[in-house]
């Protein structure tokens, strides 16, 4: 069961380091298996276990109640036919993959979960959600959609208020102002270690690659070992830099669009086996929900929780203009000679959202943009590995690569 | 110098040699495309310069493109059909700014900019039905040959409303229309019209003026006429339509650093 989540370890190396532990690269290798031994022994001291599927979920809330907070998003094909028994063939296959594993029982972690948080973030999550219900308790978190209307953020709060009540009444926990507080230093510091790493890829020879990077994560935030691993891999690749000037310069790339969920890599390999470097993802599973953190010290913890997570700019919101902000300062920043969009099959709103960003690229950024829709199969990967070498052909002859 | 393009397309393998100082094309050739793909292009090649009375050692750089570019071990290095057919459309037609390819399943529109470089491309992803396979099983279906079904694209006069979303689906469409009694003529032109508008979906914000029809479809002649009328603008075929992929590959590899020996 446990290895059924277990996806490849990227060909990272996995020496172990001189103290004898994993070097971090192999530590976050077996990630899948750590979390397995994590949420399996915290389940047996009796603490909740609680399914997340979106990044506007305050991981701060169910932390605070003392539980654990598990992200089930599906990363697999194998379980999209069991889904399409029930779901149209014509969906997202993040959201069949997840609900695949919940009707062939093969997460364990879906299995264990005493709670689902279901985020109204997306039409075709919010209805899966009403067919998991049926065998899942479930907690309904709706999401308003005007990014910048305060009365809307009003509403949000107010959300995440009732979810914490309802954390303290299903759980016969009380969550306090200080627990709050801790959940959210804790949770600012793992945004910070990971936006460190991910800011190595600033470089003009970044020591690690875009798939490598992606390896430098949990499923389950707020892990010790994990926060130590980060700490060690920042220090050993700051020390460690890339030789420069050997070999070709690199594409860089600045991908957006959809989240690449473990075990659905394939269009991140296909960019980097083309010749880039994915020197950053503007994407829930990459920069996007690290960028900012709680304001741990205010006078209200739980209004600057729900502050920070309604800001999130998912192309859910409408307008969605943060999004093209971040873009804008992830292009400065990371240096990129492309923008590469990525679009799950179906995923409307990123899909027709992508008419901005393309405007962006075009007409701001000055950069060329490529626009994927793809699902978890892998039968058109020559196809894109044909567009993706066209566009980096065409950026080589204009710069003279 | 002479240099070589070999285009490993779904239905067909294409090579030019090309000569670099006289700027001109010394000998093409086609192949049926098979399952020894790399000694199918290695027989043709041998074939292209036994016509133009030279030895393998005279050609001083190979590209291969097409989608089984990365087959043809022979060459030296490959280059995508995107680069290669904007590369040989502008050689020929040095006005040109858009290029629409369709080949045996494949349909891409292109963009120029100045000196043939690509500006900015699209291509069809899953699906065939904007496609050169697409007109095949319609042929074969209606058990006539290419040139048959190009006549009749011609007389149609009341073109039939086909599926462009699905090639399958689409083939079912036709059978349930030419038992209803459709006449064969507008149910080809309704074919042509199908796969012309896909490809104008694909266009968009891609297709300025001049623009230049390529790929072996392009050689139905009323695939260009059915284009112009989606697209509202004028579509030239471009000389040697099937040749434009191999022919681009022959100047990439001139253009080549490594390959100039």
């Amino acid at each position: 069961m446990k290895s059924a989540l277990t996806g490849d370890a990227a060909g990272l190396p996995t020496a172990a380091g001189s103290d004898g532990r994993p070097a971090p690269l192999a530590w976050f290798a077996g990630m899948m298996d750590h979390c397995y031994d994590y949420a399996e022994a915290a389940k047996s001291q009796g603490r909740p276990i609680v399914g997340i599927m979106c990044e506007f979920t305050p991981r701060e809330i169910i932390l605070a109640a003392g539980a654990v907070p598990v992200c089930l998003c599906g990363g697999s094909a194998a379980t999209i036919p069991a889904a399409e028994q029930f779901l149209p063939a014509n969906l997202c296959p993040l959201i069949k993959s997840t609900f695949g594993y919940h009707v062939t029982g093969k997460n364990p972690f879906l299995n264990w979960a005493d709670l689902v948080v279901a985020e109204t973030a997306c039409d075709g999550k919010k209805k899966m959600f009403e067919l998991m219900s049926a065998t899942k308790p479930m907690y309904i978190l709706e999401l308003p959609q005007k990014a910048d209307d305060p009365d809307a953020l009003e509403h949000w709060t107010a959300e995440v208020r009732k979810f914490k009540d309802y954390m303290d009444q299903r759980f016969h926990t009380h969550i306090t102002d200080a627990k709050l507080r801790d959940a959210a230093r804790l949770m600012n510091r793992e945004r910070a270690l990971r936006r460190q790493l991910a800011d190595l890829l600033t470089l003009d020879s970044p020591p690690l690659t875009g798939r490598q990077l992606s390896e430098f994560k949990s499923i389950i935030s707020g892990i010790e070992e994990d926060l130590q691993q980060y700490e060690r891999a920042i220090q050993l690749f700051r020390a460690n830099p890339a030789p420069s000037g050997t070999a070709r310069p690199q594409i860089r790339v600045l991908l957006t669009g959809v989240p690449i969920v473990h075990g659905a890599e394939r269009v991140l390999e296909l960019i980097e086996n083309a010749g880039a470097v994915v020197v950053a993802q503007e994407n829930c599973t990459g920069l996007k929900p690290i960028l900012d953190d709680v304001d741990a010290d205010g006078p209200d913890p739980l209004r600057a929780i729900a502050r920070k997570y309604y800001h999130l700019p998912c192309s859910v919101m409408t307008p969605n203009t943060r999004r093209l902000d971040t873009l804008r300062s992830l292009a400065a920043k990371f240096r990129p000679h492309c923008v590469i969009e990525l679009i799950w099959q179906a995923c409307l709103t990123y899909d027709v959202e992508s008419f901005h960003v393309r405007k962006l690229a075009a007409e701001e950024l000055l950069l060329p943009h490529l626009k994927i829709t793809t699902d978890y199969s892998p039968s058109d990967s020559a196809r894109i590995s044909a567009r993706l070498e066209a566009l980096f052909e065409t950026i080589r002859a204009r710069r003279a690569l | 110098m002479i240099c070589a393009g070999i285009d490993v397309g779904s239905r067909a393998i294409k090579a030019v040699l090309f000569d670099t100082e006289r700027r001109e094309i010394l000998a093409s050739g086609l192949a049926a495309q098979g399952v020894a793909q790399e000694r199918l292009a290695a027989d043709l090649f041998d074939s292209l310069l036994k016509n133009a009375r030279l030895e393998r050692p005279c050609v001083s750089g190979i590209v291969a493109t097409g989608y089984g570019r990365h087959a043809i071990r022979f060459a030296d290095t490959t280059v995508t059909e995107i680069t290669c057919h904007a590369r040989g459309v502008y050689w020929l037609a040095p006005d040109a700014r858009s290029v629409i390819e369709i080949g045996g399943q494949d349909s891409k529109v292109i963009g120029l900019e100045n000196g043939g470089r690509v500006r900015d491309f699209a291509m069809n992803d899953r699906c065939a039905a904007g496609t050169g396979r697409f007109l095949e099983m319609v042929a074969a279906r209606l058990e006539m040959d290419w040139d048959k079904l190009a006549q009749l694209g011609r007389q149609g006069t009341k073109p039939a409303q086909i599926s462009n979303i699905c090639a399958v689906f689409a083939e079912t469409e036709i059978i349930g229309l030419l038992a209803e009694g459709a006449p064969l003529p507008d149910v080809v032109a309704g074919v042509q019209n199908a796969i012309a508008t896909r490809v104008a979906a694909l266009a968009g914000r891609l297709l300025s003026p001049p623009v230049y029809f390529t790929g072996g479809v392009a050689l139905l002649p009323g695939m260009a006429r059915a284009l112009e009328e989606v697209l509202a603008c004028p579509v030239q075929v471009s000389p040697r339509p099937q040749f434009t992929g191999a022919l681009g590959a022959a100047l990439s590899a001139a253009a080549t650093p490594t390959s100039a020996g």
